[in-house]
């Protein structure tokens, strides 16, 4: 379900002149996608609530922030709630042990429309030009929520190699995707 | 740290747009973020590169105490923003969704009268099925020229169909063109066309649209014009 571009940014400019009818359609319309995004990176509902619940509270507050000449709506609300989930998540204790990661490493994202999925077959290009075990370091990490100690854990190497893996990427990702 | 050498500002933002900067790290780096616009735009262009990813991501309906939870914290009034199931579907909601749209465009044309240029868009109409259900949106570009008009969710229709789109001002229907049903492809009607005081309306036709000019399968959703266009 994708709800329409131009119709979120039009929520949003109504929730920032303090509509609360506006931002109430505004949360249904896209809770549902970014309760998926923020369980994703927390591994558990109740970091991903308490994220959720924070990210609509900062979309109230700083609704005027968002420019529309700077991005989708659905985009500037995905920062928020990614923000939101990490900062929740690194101030806890460690997740709980033998967390599910589902299978996001083949098959990244169902494009939910025609121009999202050219962007997403690029990512997919460059990503796939990362060797193996750096790619699920960064998909991981971005996907899942892993910190760099975990992610070493994980991929069975030390914490210097997986700091290494990850600048290394994220460099090549920019040229990559730039070009 | 040396937060003015480029390179080191590059990747911090793309470190912590990944989210594997230590906890630390990772609050010393959003003081910075607040008081440079540069660095933001940064870390704005990072999300752009992964976001892809999230677009994709599978929907998971969160628990109604979350809305409950920012409702308390806002104070927002209840009765505008109930969260009960349904409700974005009563008519009872939309019909509050409406009138604060009517009060939202006196803003806009404000607005836009204020400040030229970029225009925000303008909802025109919010077309709802019998049930009161919102089905499409017709949004101006707050300048005249045209109205796009788009369902909210992609909506099912079979080849042997078509959604029409109709003018109604007087009690005769003019039709406008035929609909896409995914939401990122409006159809473009010249402003001029649709009737400040009348309504849209779209019905089903069979594939080509309806061959007498006039309305012959059922009217499916309807919305009346709540701002001129033009």
């Amino acid at each position: 379900m994708t709800a329409s571009p131009l119709l979120l940014q039009e929520l949003l400019r109504q929730t920032a002149v303090g509509d609360a009818a506006a931002f109430a359609a505004l949360y249904k319309q896209t809770a549902g996608k970014l309760f998926g995004i923020a369980i994703r990176i927390a591994g558990r509902g109740e970091v991903a609530e308490d994220a959720l619940q924070e990210c609509f509270v900062l979309v109230w507050q700083r609704a005027g922030d968002y420019d529309p000449l700077r991005g989708a709506a659905m985009s500037w609300l995905i920062a928020i709630i990614r923000n939101c989930t990490i900062d929740r998540l690194r101030r806890r204790a460690r997740r709980p042990e033998g967390h599910a990661v589902e299978d996001a490493l083949d098959r990244l994202a169902a494009p939910d429309s025609a121009a999202k999925g050219a962007e997403l077959r690029a990512l997919e290009h460059c990503l796939g030009e990362l060797g193996e075990q750096p790619r699920q370091a960064v998909l991981l990490a971005y996907v899942h929520g892993l910190t760099r100690e975990e992610l070493a854990v994980r991929l069975a190497v030390p914490v210097g190699t997986v700091k290494s893996w990850i600048r290394r990427s994220l460099d090549r990702l920019k040229r990559c995707l730039d070009r | 740290m040396r937060y003015d050498d480029a390179e080191l500002r590059e990747k911090l933002a793309a470190e912590y747009v990944l989210g594997t900067m230590p906890a630390l790290v990772r609050r010393r780096f959003e003081r910075l973020l607040a008081a440079d616009p540069k660095l933001r735009r940064e870390v704005e262009d990072w999300h752009a590169r992964f976001d892809p990813i999230d677009h994709g991501a599978p929907v998971r309906e969160p628990p109604a105490r979350v809305w409950r939870a920012v409702e308390r914290r806002l104070a927002l009034p209840r009765d505008s923003a109930v969260a009960r199931p349904g409700w974005l579907g009563s008519l009872a909601f939309w019909r509050g969704a409406t009138l604060s749209a009517t009060a939202l465009a006196a803003a806009v044309i404000l607005y836009v009268a204020v400040r030229p240029a970029p225009s925000p868009a303008t909802v025109v109409a919010i077309l709802t099925d019998d049930t009161g259900a919102p089905g499409w949106v017709a949004l101006g570009n707050g300048r005249g020229g045209s109205v796009e008009v788009a369902p909210v969710h992609q909506v099912a229709l079979d080849a042997a169909h078509a959604f029409e789109l109709w003018a109604i001002a007087g009690g005769t229907p003019h039709p406008l063109g035929l609909l896409q049903p995914e939401p990122g492809h409006p159809l473009a009607v010249e402003a001029g066309l649709v009737p400040a005081k009348g309504m849209l309306a779209i019905s089903l036709e069979p594939a080509g649209g309806s061959p007498t000019g006039l309305p012959t399968g059922p009217v499916q959703y309807k919305g009346k014009v709540l701002i001129s266009a033009r």
